[in-house]
């Protein structure tokens, strides 16, 4: 874990004349967000749709759903930490000579993308929920 | 001075730590097994009252509904009545009562390790390898290793049976009621506003014990965490420039080095308070102190859902203000942190 590491648009400050229009920033923080949440819902959908065959559905929605609100609290909770303390901690790893190469924005975005999936798996189940309780 | 845009930015990141926090209790709770109708109801119910207990409850409606409910009701601090261990109470009721208590214990064992592990720690960093640093280092180190459920009693058995000091356990006398004169829930501070001196003796000697042992471990990280930043800080050029400018030892430190040296310091401090809510449990057990510590652990094992999530996120929030006073404090320490 000692590569350089990778800034892309969505990284914070410093906001320079060379730095990407905000509709550019959007389009990618959108992209990453949308990605994790599309993914997360295709599970949610597989798992329902495999558990709901095997004849346990009641019981794998509730399952499926609060797991999905763990995976998000997990990256909202890992998304603050980030954002309130990756400066601090990029801070004293550079001071302490001991960098691993993780920063800040590498951190908020991992976070987004693990909240993104559970955000995702949630709505899967809710939108699989109520079709399945449209059609009994 | 602290700028308001730096206040607003911290407190804005509380809400998404509460909703995060919020999200990790409410699908823990649905994920750990037990069924909350089937222990109000009792397990000889029937059938259909166990269902009308879940109908009651909302525990019927789609678990997504019950989350977005959950979620509301934590911003409005609402959540609901307890279930079980104090029936047709509200949580809000319950915590009022049960806080105070914790708060008090882990108030007076912060001071006690402050007090203590500050000046310990600058006395150990001034005198580098002397004999005072290692009688510091040896009482730190027990201070740490040495566990509350061990201490507890054995500070029980010196001061309680052997010398007949101090009470074993409560938080005051049984002769005194305190919930006449209840204005904070802080039995001594409560106890100073009704100006009840004998009352205020009793809850002092009553807090003595439990508070030391919560603060003789904070004191031991405090004072550790004192003497390596305040070392690191006696050895910056103008603490040596203070120095050769003829400013005497003391004040040299006092006044250039212990500002600077306090910003880790700091930190510790806060989040050993979040421990100390959370930390509470075992000592509140040990010298039958009802907290909420031990209210959250009754509350887990009967599955009391409500009372759980309302103190769980209760702890959440105390803990990120604190935090928050922390970073206040950073920018008061050194201004080039709100940068």
């Amino acid at each position: 874990m000692t590569g350089t590491p990778k800034h892309s648009a969505d990284d914070k400050p410093p906001l320079s004349d060379d730095s990407p229009p905000l509709a550019v920033q959007a389009t990618v923080r959108l992209r990453i967000v949308g990605s994790a949440v599309l993914v997360g819902v295709l599970v949610a959908t597989v798992a329902l749709a495999g558990t709901s065959l095997a004849g346990a559905y009641a019981a794998s929605v509730d399952t499926v759903f609060a797991l999905g609100s763990l995976v998000f609290g997990f990256g909202l909770l890992g998304w603050s930490g980030a954002v309130a303390l990756g400066r601090g901690i990029e801070s004293m790893q550079n001071h302490l000579d001991t960098g691993t190469g993780w920063t800040e924005p590498d951190a908020r975005r991992a976070m987004v993308r693990i909240l993104g999936f559970g955000l995702g798996v949630m709505l899967g189940t809710m939108g699989f929920g109520t079709f399945v309780g449209s059609l009994a | 001075m602290i700028s308001t845009r730096f206040v607003l930015k911290r407190l804005l990141l509380l809400v998404p730590v509460l909703v995060g926090v919020a999200s990790l209790v409410f699908s823990i709770l649905h994920l750990s097994p037990g069924d909350p109708a089937l222990t109000i109801a009792g397990e000889r119910a029937s059938e259909e009252f166990v269902r009308q207990v879940e109908e009651s409850l909302g525990l019927n409606d789609p678990i997504w509904v019950q989350y977005g409910r959950f979620l509301a009701d934590a911003a409005q601090f609402q959540f609901g009545e307890s279930f079980i261990i104090q029936r047709n109470t509200t949580v809000r009721e319950v915590l009022a009562n049960k806080l105070p208590v914790t708060l008090e214990l882990a108030l007076y064992g912060q001071l006690i390790g402050i007090s203590l592990g500050i000046p310990l720690g600058i006395l150990s960093a001034v005198k580098q390898d002397s004999i005072t640093d290692h009688l510091t280092r040896i009482g730190a180190l027990a201070g740490i290793s040495v566990p509350i459920f061990w201490s507890g009693p054995l500070l029980i058995l010196l001061f309680a049976q052997v010398l007949g000091l101090l009470p074993t356990s409560g938080r005051i006398s049984v002769l005194y009621n305190v919930e006449a004169i209840r204005v904070t829930g802080l039995v001594t501070i409560d106890t100073l506003i009704a100006g009840e001196l004998d009352m205020f003796v009793s809850a002092v000697r009553h807090m003595i014990l439990p508070a030391s042992v919560i603060g003789v471990y904070s004191m031991a990280l405090i004072s550790r965490m004192m003497r390596s930043s305040m070392l690191e800080v006696i050895r910056q050029d103008y603490m040596r420039t203070a120095r050769a400018k003829g400013q005497g030892s003391k004040i040299t430190v006092l006044k250039h080095g212990f500002r600077n040296a306090m910003i880790p310091v700091i930190t510790v401090i806060g989040i050993q308070f979040g421990g100390l809510l959370g930390g509470a449990v075992l000592t509140e057990t040990v010298f039958a102190i009802g907290g909420i510590g031990t209210l959250l652990v009754e509350a887990i094992k009967v599955g009391d859902y409500p009372i759980v999530q309302g103190t769980v996120l209760t702890f959440a929030f105390l803990f990120t203000l604190v935090n928050l006073g922390v970073d206040i404090t950073y920018s008061i320490l050194d201004p080039r942190i709100e940068q």
